[in-house]
């Protein structure tokens, strides 16, 4: 995905916040991803229709996220976090360094949630595997959140996953 | 049980009388380790009963994927290896990630169905969430805020705290209390769309901004514990077939040190001069006729002892009378009125009453209107206010 895409995307889209974070800091703690989760949340969805619900709703979208960054991310550097929104739609941007290679990876992984069978192979995913994979996260972003995800490679080694939730919509 | 791991945040229960294991909180493991004991518990409960085994997550709040796959392999093996067994799995129309993500079980497993649960949640609903209530509800709201505007702040309402207004309807106390008092937050939740609906629109059209409307079940609220100071439920435990359910989740999201303030009636105690007797006969045969729908308005009086029993202390009990001498009588008037169409029209119908019954019945209600109006009669509607302190 080229930068140019994004930043005339992003034009349309407001800035709600930045949240930035030492990898190392992040990684000392699993709960971090369940405090980070519901705190933004909390702070984004308060002039939502409704916020209690959206708040619950963003919080379990964006948790997955950061448990994706959490298992697939290395001690150095930062991770990122920012939050927009346009009408109905919220959009996470989360980057975080990974380990070379990876990118590869979570490149198939987001074009797969996008592919015409993203249903199937996350009701295979979900009915065969003991614990979900990355990728099944993903698949479960888009299928059960209607996300739109992509990815943005330019500041290698870290990446950034870009993913839109339209969540105002299905909670009100 | 609590969740090992996941301390006070994750509760598993499993009811072999009713066959119901439940999952509630937030549980979001790192691996499927912290949750061993837990889908422990959903095989014994799997082992242990035949036929229907209902799975409810009403009250899960947050489940990750990794819980969410291991408790659904423990489901989905099982109705792999017995082809006798069923699974209802039964979620929230409040929740809103749960219905999405559980159903596609039944896509996977015919054996298993999921379930929304929704509407029917207290016995006397569908008649309290009509929405052509909506007019008697504002004039009800006009009338009482006379009163408690004094009231209020005795309770513990005062300027810059966070508040709840549980039950909100459609929301016009919390804007009178916006105006008046301006607490920094105020959540108001109710379990009525439409209410909600006209809530939203009256705060817009209003200007009134900050009121966070929100839908949700009051018995099972996806709001946080102690998170504010001030917690109010208006003329709704009355309405509920178990209002300490209510009262438990209301002590719950109070902040130690906060109130719950709650107003109920005693509706056998409305009166009205002339024509008493007439209006008293019918007053006393609205409690009898809620009673049947499993309400209790006549529970104000009652207020100190279930605040007590909830585990409040330093209670505030105290009552007022709505009267038609508080501004226009033709407001008393109209509330009757349509006290009248929903007691008589509706709810007795319901009931099966025979018309004759139902006549006279109704003539209580015109006796009340005729008190109302008269230039020289009186008419009262008596209502109690209660709060209690959450201990520190």
């Amino acid at each position: 995905m080229g930068a140019s895409v994004i930043e005339t995307t992003e034009a349309a889209f407001e800035p709600l916040l930045q949240f930035d974070m030492e990898m190392e800091t992040f990684l000392s703690d699993w709960h971090h991803c369940d405090h980070v989760s519901s705190y933004l949340a909390r702070m984004i969805s308060h002039n939502r229709t409704d916020p209690v619900r959206h708040s619950n709703f963003f919080s379990s979208a964006l948790n997955e996220l950061l448990e994706v960054s959490f298992r697939g991310g290395t001690t150095d550097g930062k991770m990122g976090l920012a939050i927009y929104r346009q009408g109905e739609t919220e959009r996470v941007q989360l980057s975080f360094p990974c380990p070379v290679g990876q990118a590869r990876f979570y490149r198939e992984a987001v074009s797969k949630t996008r592919d015409s069978d993203a249903q199937a192979r996350y009701l295979d995913a979900i009915s065969n595997d003991l614990a979900p994979s990355r990728e099944s996260v993903l698949l479960d972003l888009a299928v059960n959140y209607d996300a739109r995800l992509r990815l943005d490679e330019s500041a290698a080694p870290a990446i950034t996953l870009i993913v839109d939730l339209p969540l105002e919509g299905m909670v009100s | 049980m609590i969740a090992a791991g996941l301390p006070q945040r994750f509760k598993v229960a499993f009811d072999p009388n009713s066959q119901i294991f439940s999952l509630a909180g937030t549980i979001r493991p790192r691996s499927i380790d912290e949750i061993a004991e837990s889908i422990h518990a959903l095989r014994e409960a799997i082992d242990a009963v035949r036929g229907v085994l209902y799975i409810d997550v009403k009250r899960l709040i947050q489940m990750n994927n990794t819980a969410f796959q291991a408790f659904i392999r423990v489901a989905l093996d099982a109705c792999r290896e017995r082809s006798d067994l069923r699974l209802i799995i039964i979620t929230s129309s409040v929740v809103g990630w749960t219905t999405r993500m559980f159903r596609h079980l039944s896509a996977i497993e015919p054996q298993i169905s999921v379930e929304v649960y929704d509407s029917m949640f207290y016995p006397g609903q569908s008649f309290v969430e009509d929405t052509s209530f909506i007019p008697i509800l504002r004039t009800q709201t006009k009338m009482t805020w006379r009163h408690e505007r004094d009231i209020l702040p005795r309770h513990g309402m005062r300027p810059g705290i966070a508040m709840a207004d549980i039950c909100c309807g459609i929301g016009d106390f919390a804007v009178l209390v916006q105006k008046e008092f301006e607490p920094g937050r105020i959540v108001a939740l109710d379990h009525s769309r439409a209410s909600l609906a006209y809530a939203r629109k009256v705060a817009s059209d209003f200007g009134v901004t900050g009121i966070e409307y929100t839908f949700g079940d009051a018995s099972e609220m996806l709001i946080e514990d102690n998170q504010f100071d001030f917690v109010t439920c208006r003329h709704s435990l009355q309405i509920f077939n178990q209002p300490e359910l209510l009262l438990k989740e209301l002590f719950r999201i109070c902040k130690p040190g906060g109130r719950v303030y709650i107003t109920n009636e005693k509706n056998s105690h409305c009166l009205g001069e002339p024509r008493a007797n007439s209006i008293q006969w019918t007053y006393t045969e609205v409690a009898k006729l809620f009673s049947h729908f499993e309400m209790d308005v006549e529970l104000g009086p009652k207020s100190r002892r279930y605040l007590a029993e909830a585990g409040f202390d330093d209670i505030l009990v105290e009552s007022f009378m709505v009267t038609n001498l508080d501004g226009d009588p033709q407001d008393f008037a109209d509330m009757i009125a349509a006290w009248e169409n929903v007691y008589a029209g509706e709810m007795a119908v319901k009931r099966g009453d025979p018309p004759e019954y139902i006549e006279r019945f109704r003539q209580g209600f015109r006796d009340h209107i005729f008190a109302a109006l008269h230039p020289k009669g009186y008419a009262g509607w008596p209502i109690w206010a209660a709060s209690g302190r959450k201990p520190v």
